[in-house]
């Protein structure tokens, strides 16, 4: 069974079509990564998944069942655009306003816990308004952990945290999907730090999903390539590019051949034309530079 | 997957905790039921005071005698047989009554924040029926009302013999003043639902929800001395129990659909 299953779901606002026949799938357990441009339709998706809004057409499936099942909303947590806190509240009391909200049965202990999770249990006492970015991301993260969720919808969640924040709201991702059965769906534009994490991935664009895959697919899809720096970078480019299709240069000045180049290949041929390469290696192309790459096609 | 089924009591319970936590947390709850037992104080020992003042209009000429209360009573209301004149005076206007607009400001503010905080995102996500933040709300202000109906009751007899006015009943009695508190406390929850609908349509724009309220409250404000007088009986504590009821379910009902049918963030 899945755990998000949208069929043919379109949003209009007014005149502006926010999604447009979205077909999406996050099986169960999965840490999904909703990756697309600002004002491609995440965050419109995400409210949509929640009932925050109502869809135009289409259906959204929750774990088999429809979204508006009260018993499976139930067990959602949810960090959509701000941490929906009471600024003039301490952290603890908005805390436990919201797991009274879910009517967890010992809401103090369950409190103190997931703020324990995301470290930050030293900031209980404070106000939520005298809160940083970074502490608020942690307080909405903590929050939408409340009462076991079963299914996890966060938008941007790594806004604003430190090197260490993005280290502990990882981990606390890796362990609640692998020892908790949660689903997480998460959309960012960190995607270096998405990619550490992330099983699936679900890319789209102008309200439509291009495409989706899993971690070991993107894996397999993700091109290698030769990069190498050569003494006369200008003249070793447009060498390569007679015989390569792709070839580019990067900012630090060093050259990128794609097209399952072998570095023995690029580097007898560039000696053959008389340039000497200084450095060679093999590498592969991470999710950013796959994302990219991707949206370039589509323009 | 099995989710554990949550009946509607445990959800309505569970709303009403955390309603009845936040009104009793928030500030202004205490500021309103403060004001609402200083205000009649003021009123009576200060119209006490200029009782019998003549002021000339400098234009005009025209001189005006300020009438003051003749006795505690006439704050809370007035009896069913006493002449019903629609008289703009200080007594009209300054009295018990006022408290139905003052509710007003209490239910916006406290469902505006809702919104503007975006703890209305975390709420609806995970209770996918709208009726219960209806319902939850209107007890939790109803009860919020009739406290600050209370506390003018207790001010106007604090007031009252501060001022030194007497108590004296003429064609009613305690039980009915009582009866007539009593409808009073009841009446509010019509209002309430009334300012609560606002309050859903307009979502965090507090001035919409704020000029809504006051705008459509005026229509009924007219009915609540008939309804309420000085010598209620049993069939006037009943009919605004009804009246709160019905208008409430009613109201409650479109505000359920709003929230239904809209966007909730």
């Amino acid at each position: 069974m899945n755990a998000i299953e949208i069929r043919g779901l379109t949003k209009n606002f007014k005149e502006k079509q926010a999604l447009c026949g979205l077909e999406m799938t996050v099986p169960m357990g999965a840490i999904y990564g909703f990756i697309g441009e600002n004002g491609s339709g995440k965050s419109t998706t995400e409210k949509l998944i929640c009932g925050l809004i109502h869809p135009s057409s289409g259906s959204i499936r929750l774990f088999g069942k429809p979204h508006t099942d009260s018993d499976v909303r139930a067990k959602m947590g949810v960090l959509i655009e701000a941490p929906g806190c009471f600024p003039n509240y301490t952290v603890w009391n908005n805390m436990l306003l919201q797991a009274a909200n879910l009517g967890i049965k010992n809401p103090e202990e369950e409190v103190r816990k997931v703020l324990k999770l995301v470290r930050m249990e030293g900031a209980a006492g404070t106000k939520y308004k005298n809160c940083s970015l970074g502490m608020k991301q942690r307080i909405g993260i903590a929050m939408a952990l409340l009462g076991d969720p079963k299914l996890l919808v966060l938008d941007e969640p790594i806004n604003g945290l430190d090197v260490d924040g993005m280290r502990i709201i990882r981990e606390v991702l890796v362990d609640i999907t692998q020892n908790r059965g949660c689903t997480v769906l998460v959309s960012s534009h960190v995607l270096g730090e998405l990619e550490k994490v992330a099983t699936h991935y679900g890319i789209i664009r102008g309200g439509k999903m291009i495409r989706e895959m899993t971690a070991a697919e993107l894996e397999a899809d993700c091109r290698t390539y030769v990069a190498l720096q050569a003494r006369e970078t200008s003249r070793a480019k447009a060498l390569l590019s007679c015989k390569y299709s792709r070839v580019e240069e990067d900012e630090s000045g060093c050259l990128r051949v794609y097209d399952q180049a072998t570095p023995e290949e690029v580097v007898t041929y560039l000696y053959d034309n008389g340039i000497l390469v200084s450095q060679l290696q093999t590498a592969k192309i991470g999710l950013e530079e796959y994302y990219i790459d991707l949206m370039k096609e589509g323009r | 997957m099995n989710f554990p089924h949550n009946r509607f009591g445990k959800r309505l319970k569970t709303m009403l905790k955390v309603d009845f936590r936040r009104m009793f947390t928030m500030p202004l709850f205490y500021i309103m039921v403060g004001a609402c037992l200083v205000m009649p104080i003021l009123i009576l020992v200060m119209t006490t005071m200029m009782d019998g003042t003549v002021s000339v209009n400098p234009q005009t000429g025209v001189e005006t005698v300020v009438e003051g209360f003749d006795n505690v009573w006439q704050i809370i209301g007035s009896a069913s047989t006493a002449e019903s004149t629609m008289s703009m005076d200080m007594t009209a206007m300054c009295n018990i009554n006022l408290l139905y607009f003052i509710v007003s400001a209490l239910v916006c503010v406290f469902v505006a924040q809702d919104f503007r905080s975006g703890y209305a995102k975390n709420l609806f996500t995970v209770r996918a029926k709208k009726s219960d933040y209806v319902i939850s709300k209107t007890a939790v202000c109803f009860v919020g009302g009739a406290a600050m109906i209370l506390a003018f009751f207790g001010g106007a007899m604090l007031g009252g013999s501060i001022a030194g006015l007497p108590y004296t009943m003429e064609g009613f009695s305690a039980t009915t003043i009582a009866a007539c508190v009593l409808s009073k406390m009841l009446l509010v929850g019509v209002f309430v639902a009334l300012y609560l609908m606002w309050s859903i349509i307009a979502k965090q724009r507090l001035w919409l929800s704020l000029v809504g309220s006051m705008m459509t409250g005026m229509f009924l404000f007219m009915m609540i001395p008939m309804l309420t007088p000085l010598d209620a009986t049993a069939v006037h504590i009943l009919g605004c129990l009804a009246g709160s009821l019905l208008l409430g379910l009613g109201l409650g009902a479109i505000s359920n659909q709003i929230l239904k049918k809209t966007s909730l963030v």
